[in-house]
């Protein structure tokens, strides 16, 4: 598996050790890590400053002094977006079945039981951080396609709509109202803007992020 | 009393008879004398009417003779008639044809004779007049009482002569009242100084004597006319019947009223007895308690319902019975035996009762609670015993189950006990492990980076290594922590063990006994305690060698579960053992044994063969006796079965103990 690279993961364990341990294992592993003594303090960290655009992950201890991991958990489903951003590894001295599943069920990524076979952990860890980078990237194209599909004027839209339904230009030209020869010039604006080369190419684009 | 009263009554009663009796004769004699006078009086006026209408000087000397000859003939008792003159002369006389008396005429005419006297007495008042009664010799030795009347003749207003009549007493009577008298009764005429002028009657005489007195007053003479009345005695006979009679109707109609009074009462009193009878009946039939009596020969002599109804026997078959067909047959001899000495009277049982066993009809045994009393009759004797019983079947039952809910309970409450501290523990233990797994892990990842170590400048290795050696010191450390936490586990361990009291084994396994005989009665094993006499105290945790003991002979028992009842005994001992100078205690089975698989795992903790086991008992019951500086063993008992010791130091050897 591809290392990724200039990730972050936040460990929260309210056991000074154990958050130690974590980070030396972490760094062994090459991997950047943050620690919080509890709940509080990450929520704190998180509302503070922009969840940054890298990949990371959370290691979070079900049962500690304060807010327990399933409260955080539950207040990090809340916040749009964090926990696929930030995906959620729980961490139990206590095997508790249902809770696993259930967090599990709600999104978080994994439930490991303590104590653990570390190197499994920090391939788990490796494998939430790759999926927090797509998503990441999954994010950051669709911000640039809604980017330009705002860049599109009414007309270029109307045009485009019927040009992904497959409608040929003469068509197009009669249901609108213009000359076949106008909608040629807008269909060539959709596809400069929408940086595609084919009426096949936009399709797929837009349905890729639900856009069509 | 009644009897004095009675008889008082009867005489006053006879005696009151008598006296009515007697007042009526002397009313009836009364009545009959005033009657005799009333008609002595009519005879005597109407001889003076008639003599008055033989006035001689209006009739002819002759006339008058043929007259008063005939009125002398009717009239008997007029003796002689005269006329005499103005001075007392006689001219004529006339005397009665049936006597003859012999009349002296001169001393007749003498100025003092009765006639004159009359004479004079009835010149003077002018009407007639009699004379005082007197007596004259009537030729010989005889004589009569005589009285005289005399009539004054008047003629112009002058008395021209007077007629004289001569009566006699005896024939007044005879005339006038012998008619009318009775066969007993007596009439006499009598001077008030009550002797006899002349007498009549009483030819019959009683011994009992009434008398009346009359006056009979005449002009010129006072007599009293007496009455006597014979009479028998009173007849006491027909009275005392009469008193009898009514006595006994009286006393019938008293007898009759009591014993009618005396029958309502003894019928009330029946249909009380009856309506106490029938609410005892209800009573004993509603009561869930069994009854029995049974007299002193030990035979049945009253079931209630619910006794029968309790083994399942009906009446007819228990009544009369000395062997009762609900005793189960192994027990009988027993039973024949308490019997006996009960019969015997030793010792009347207490009120609290006693347990026993019964069989029912179908065979099935169930437990009772007898209550015995002697049974005493009205006279103070005593005829049986009587009994009462409780079937304590469904008591034992909720024992039973309240007992099993109890144990599961506290085994639920010790699991639950269990379950934290293994929560407890395998957290505090995991934190330290996850970090010395994590540090360790890391330190590899450090080494295995292949080949990159020989490629390092000396500064990087040096850094490397610090990075390693820091690694290490830090699992030491969290394996310090680890170990931190199982001393203070076994501290916890060893503070409870530090309770130590001073108890004799006798105390000890009194405190056990009775709930091991309550699961040996429930299981049917025979229990059987060996404690040497003279035993010196022991230094132990009591509650936990309680535990211990409890364990043991539950292990034993239920290893006997499957055992013929006969072989289903439990032995516990508490022995001295010199050498050790230690109490030896042994609890002894006749069980199936532990099998070679099962002695190979039997002190470990939570290891079971029971279904409903949790595997700590005998882990416990070693992990105690260790604590007393004992060793728990067990081994094959002959010829069959387990025997589980272990030993207790005495008092004296306090300082052993660690």
């Amino acid at each position: 598996m591809e290392p990724v690279t200039n990730a972050t993961v936040y460990i929260v364990d309210d056991d000074a050790d154990v958050r130690d341990a974590l980070a030396w294992l972490l760094r062994s592993r090459r991997l950047y890590s943050e620690s919080f003594a509890c709940a509080e303090d990450f929520l704190a960290m998180l509302t503070q400053r922009p969840v940054p655009r890298h990949p990371q992950c959370l290691l979070l201890d079900v049962r500690m002094t304060g807010m327990s991991g399933l409260s955080l958990f539950a207040q990090l489903k809340q916040l749009e977006g964090v926990i696929e951003t930030v995906p959620v590894i729980f961490l139990t001295g206590h095997a508790d079945v249902p809770t696993a599943v259930q967090t599990v069920k709600q999104g978080a990524f994994d439930f490991c039981e303590k104590p653990f076979s570390d190197n499994v952990l920090v391939d788990r860890i490796e494998q939430a951080l790759q999926q927090s980078a797509q998503y990441l990237e999954e994010t950051a194209l669709r911000h640039a396609l809604l980017n330009r599909l705002a860049d599109l004027t009414e007309r270029e839209r109307g045009v485009m709509t019927l040009v992904v339904e497959g409608v040929p230009n003469k068509l197009i030209a009669d249901q609108l109202d213009i000359s076949v020869r106008t909608v040629e010039v807008h269909r060539a604006r959709v596809f400069d803007k929408m940086q595609v080369k084919s009426a096949v190419e936009l399709a797929n684009v837009l349905r890729a992020h639900g856009q069509l | 009393m009644l009897v004095v009263l009675v008889v008082g009554m009867l005489i006053i009663m006879v005696w009151l008879a008598g006296r009515y009796e007697a007042s009526q004769v002397q009313d009836k004699l009364d009545r009959d004398a005033a009657q005799a006078v009333v008609e002595i009086r009519s005879g005597l006026n109407r001889n003076l009417q008639d003599l008055q209408a033989i006035n001689p000087l209006h009739v002819t000397p002759e006339q008058w003779s043929v007259r008063v000859a005939e009125l002398l003939q009717v009239r008997r008792e007029l003796l002689r008639v005269e006329w005499r003159g103005e001075n007392m002369n006689i001219r004529q006389v006339a005397e009665t044809p049936y006597r003859s008396v012999e009349w002296d005429a001169d001393l007749r005419e003498e100025s003092f004779s009765h006639a004159v006297t009359a004479c004079s007495n009835a010149h003077r008042t002018n009407s007639p007049a009699y004379s005082s009664s007197y007596f004259q010799i009537l030729g010989g030795t005889m004589g009569a009482e005589l009285m005289e009347v005399c009539l004054p003749q008047m003629e112009g207003g002058h008395v021209r002569g007077f007629m004289v009549a001569t009566y006699s007493l005896q024939h007044i009577l005879i005339s006038q009242v012998s008619k009318n008298l009775t066969q007993n009764q007596e009439i006499s005429f009598t001077e008030p100084d009550g002797t006899r002028l002349a007498v009549l009657g009483a030819a019959w005489r009683g011994s009992r004597v009434f008398t009346s007195q009359q006056l009979l007053d005449l002009p010129g003479n006072t007599m009293v006319l007496r009455m006597d009345s014979w009479h028998r005695a009173p007849s006491v006979f027909p009275n005392v019947l009469t008193a009898l009679v009514t006595g006994m109707a009286i006393a019938l109609g008293s007898v009759l009223v009591v014993l009618v009074r005396d029958n309502r009462r003894r019928l009330r009193a029946e249909r009380d007895l009856g309506d106490a009878l029938a609410f005892r009946k209800a009573m004993e039939d509603s009561l869930i308690t069994g009854l029995r009596a049974r007299d002193l020969q030990g035979r049945i002599s009253y079931v209630n319902p619910a006794f029968c109804a309790m083994v399942g026997f009906s009446a007819e078959e228990l009544l009369g019975q000395s062997f009762a067909p609900y005793w189960p047959p192994e027990l009988a001899e027993e039973y024949v035996r308490r019997q006996a000495r009960r019969l015997s009277g030793a010792v009347p049982p207490a009120r609290e009762g006693h347990e026993s066993v019964f069989m029912r009809k179908d065979g099935t045994r169930f437990p009772v609670l007898i209550f015995e009393a002697p049974l005493i009759n009205a006279q103070g004797q005593q005829t049986g015993w009587m009994s009462a019983f409780i079937d304590i079947t469904e008591q034992r039952r909720m024992e039973d189950m309240s007992r099993a809910s109890h144990e599961r309970l506290q085994a639920t409450a010790r699991l639950a006990t269990v379950g934290e501290m293994a929560s407890l523990l395998s957290h505090e233990l995991t934190q330290p492990l996850m970090a010395m797994s994590s540090y360790a892990n890391g330190s590899l990842n450090m080494l295995q980076h292949d080949g990159e170590l020989e490629l390092l400048d000396k500064a990087t290795l040096i850094q490397r290594l610090n990075d390693l050696k820091s690694a290490m010191q830090r699992i030491a450390f969290q394996a310090d922590r680890a170990g931190k936490v199982i001393k203070s586990v076994r501290d916890f361990v060893r503070r409870r063990s530090q309770t130590h009291d001073t108890i004799t084994a006798a105390e000890l396994l009194d405190a056990v006994m009775p709930l091991v005989r309550m699961q040996a009665t429930k299981l049917g094993v025979k229990v059987q305690v060996d404690v040497e006499p003279r035993l010196p105290p022991m230094v132990c945790d009591s509650t936990m060698i309680e535990q211990v003991l409890l364990n043991l002979a539950r292990n034993a028992m239920q290893s006997m579960e499957n055992v013929e009842a006969a072989y289903k005994k439990l032995t516990i001992k508490a022995l001295w053992d010199e050498p050790s100078r230690r109490v030896v205690f042994s609890v002894e089975d006749q069980g199936a044994g532990i099998p070679q698989e099962v002695a190979e795992q039997l002190f470990t903790p939570f290891f079971t063969t029971k279904a409903e086991g949790m595997g700590l008992g005998l882990s416990m019951c070693r992990t105690v006796i260790e604590q007393h500086s004992g060793e728990l063993r067990y081994s094959v008992n002959a010829p069959r079965g387990t025997v589980f010791t272990f030993s207790l130091p005495v008092a004296g050897d306090r300082e052993k103990l660690s």
